[in-house]
């Protein structure tokens, strides 16, 4: 439990910078919508004379997009982007902090066990992430509530919601595995930045191209806005994947960790 | 009873040295001395103690326990302070030192307020915001705070002044008596000889030997050097205990000496001296004295006792 207190401690400064600026994010392409859904028409018509490849890429599904939920799934990409760098971050940050700044000695002359750590230090992670979805969400459900014309379908809006939080694992596992097998990376960002780039940016192509394969690679396809819009639904095989995904990478760091010399000093 | 026990201890790292087969152990309630120049291997071999790193071969036990099978449960009883002290900066000292204590099932704060102020440390300072030597007192207290029956300490002294060390040298020796065993690592032959019953010493990670103090002192040498107004016979100090005898223009000598210190000072109280200069002579020169001897009979106690 001390760890665990001590690892909120330590994050809740970027936990709020995170969860105030990703609810920002939200107010803002919230408060436009009321003027694209009036225009809507006008709208899609200067979209059209974009190429088709270039919509796709920038997750713009011409058809919806003037809806209230179209609308958030098209924005809600670069809210999985954001959200996939601050869970890498913190993911990659359970060991490489603790390396980096020499303070892996400190808990490992402790009386705990190197699985305690690691799973008191999972266990914040997972706390702050639910935090900063949780305040997401429901920043994200009254201004949705605010500017909303018509009915909009609470339940896709919630799964739509949640994907973030499963994106989130999936990088924040990611991350830890990264930093169990590097542990001396200095600083985490631009590991995380260019992990997660390179992902979303794959995630960008194979849209463009409409790539099958491409979904198996990148976490930010793993849940297709569309098609949870269409079906209010997940897609159990990529669910399934997602978990592997997150199960493989948090054991194998653990077990890295485990065995692993840590040279703090 | 040993506290601690190695056996054949071993760490490697790829093709650089660590430690080969280190066999010694401490008994319960002794001070005891790990000596060796930087590089030698000490912080090595109190990581592997600590499992901080895992060994290569051979094993050891603390409290008659595999430290790598029960390494946190070995740890309640363990204080240990590392050569460089590294703790989350942004905390307060008092919050570091709450946190560490949070670790153990004992109420610390009592205790963290006497070692504060026998140390002299402001608990309401940030860790970043602290020097080296005060640094150096946030790991004494740290390592002390859940008074445990085992103190590893490595390269204690760094950065603390003469008088703090006087002040945390008392502490040790109250934790002593108290029953702790202390096991401490040391480049610094004095602060070892001022405080250890034993010592170990350690060269490019082979252990050369396991020796009382009383022994090791009993081969105390003295590094002397003078300069004297005129040129002198350096063979004047062809005495019993001098050994390496240099000489420069016949008016700068230099030599080792072990024995008894009134010997050599009358002999050089007969010489009109310019200056004088009485060293303890650094670790290299000690083991180089320490092979020298090797082939004479000496009181050795056994690596394993």
């Amino acid at each position: 439990m001390n760890m665990f207190l001590h690892e909120l401690r330590e994050n809740r400064r970027s936990m709020m910078i995170w969860t105030i600026s990703l609810a920002a994010v939200t107010v803002l392409f919230f408060s436009m919508y009321p003027s694209i859904e009036k225009d809507g028409d006008q709208f899609i018509k200067v979209l059209q004379n974009y190429p088709e490849g270039v919509l796709k890429a920038l997750g713009v599904q011409i058809n919806s997009i003037t809806s209230l939920l179209g609308f958030y799934s098209y924005f809600f990409l670069y809210i999985m982007l954001c959200g996939a760098i601050q869970a890498m971050n913190l993911g990659t940050g359970i060991l490489s902090k603790e390396v980096s700044g020499k303070t892996a000695e400190f808990l490992l002359t402790k009386p705990v066990t190197r699985g305690r750590i690691i799973t008191s230090k999972m266990v914040a992670v997972l706390v702050i992430l639910l935090i900063t979805n949780l305040v997401f969400v429901v920043v994200s459900y009254i201004m949705a509530n605010t500017v909303a014309a018509n009915d909009f379908d609470t339940s896709a809006f919630f799964l739509i919601s949640a994907a973030n939080f499963f994106v989130q694992l999936m990088f924040a596992a990611l991350g830890f595995f990264v930093s169990a097998l590097f542990p001396r990376i200095r600083s985490v960002l631009p590991v995380s930045l260019g992990t997660v780039f390179a992902f979303f940016i794959i995630s960008m192509f194979g849209s463009a191209i409409s790539d099958e394969a491409s979904r198996y690679i990148t976490p930010f396809k793993y849940f297709d806005l569309p098609y949870i819009m269409k079906h209010t639904a997940y897609e159990p095989l990529f669910m399934g994947l997602g978990a592997a995904v997150i199960v493989i990478a948090v054991g194998a760091g653990s077990f890295l960790f485990m065995k692993k010399d840590i040279h703090a000093a | 009873m040993n506290v601690i026990e190695l056996n054949q201890l071993t760490k490697r790292y790829g093709q650089s040295r660590g430690i080969e087969d280190i066999t010694f152990s401490v008994k319960e309630g002794e001070i005891f001395g790990f000596i060796g120049p930087n590089g030698a291997g000490k912080s090595t071999t109190l990581r592997t103690l600590l499992s901080i790193i895992y060994p290569t071969s051979g094993s050891a036990t603390i409290f008659g326990k595999d430290v790598v099978k029960h390494g946190p449960e070995i740890k309640k009883q363990i204080g240990y302070l590392p050569s460089e002290v590294f703790y989350y900066d942004k905390m307060k000292v008092k919050d570091l030192l709450k946190y560490s204590a949070s670790f153990y099932k004992k109420d610390c704060k009592k205790r963290i307020r006497e070692l504060a102020e026998r140390m002299d440390l402001d608990l309401n300072k940030r860790i970043d915001d602290l020097s080296y030597g005060n640094r150096k007192k946030v790991g004494i207290v740290q390592g002390l705070l859940h008074e445990p029956k085992l103190i590893i300490l490595d390269e204690p002294t760094g950065g603390l002044d003469p008088l703090m060390q006087q002040t945390f040298f008392e502490l040790l020796k109250e934790e002593n008596q108290k029953g702790a065993t202390i096991l401490f690592s040391s480049h610094i032959l004095s602060e070892v000889q001022k405080m250890c019953d034993r010592v170990a010493i350690i060269k490019e990670g082979k252990l050369i030997t396991v020796e009382k103090i009383s022994t090791l002192q009993e081969r105390n040498h003295k590094k002397i050097r003078i300069e004297t107004r005129v040129p002198v016979d350096a063979g004047l100090f062809a005495l019993d205990g001098v050994t390496k005898i240099e000489s420069e223009a016949g008016n700068r000598i230099s030599f080792l000496y072990s024995g008894d210190i009134n010997l050599i000072m009358r002999r050089l109280a007969e010489i009109q001296l310019a200056n004088l200069w009485v060293d303890e002579p650094d670790l290299e020169e000690i083991f180089l004295h320490y092979y020298e001897k090797e082939d004479v009979q000496d009181e050795h106690v056994p690596a394993r006792a």
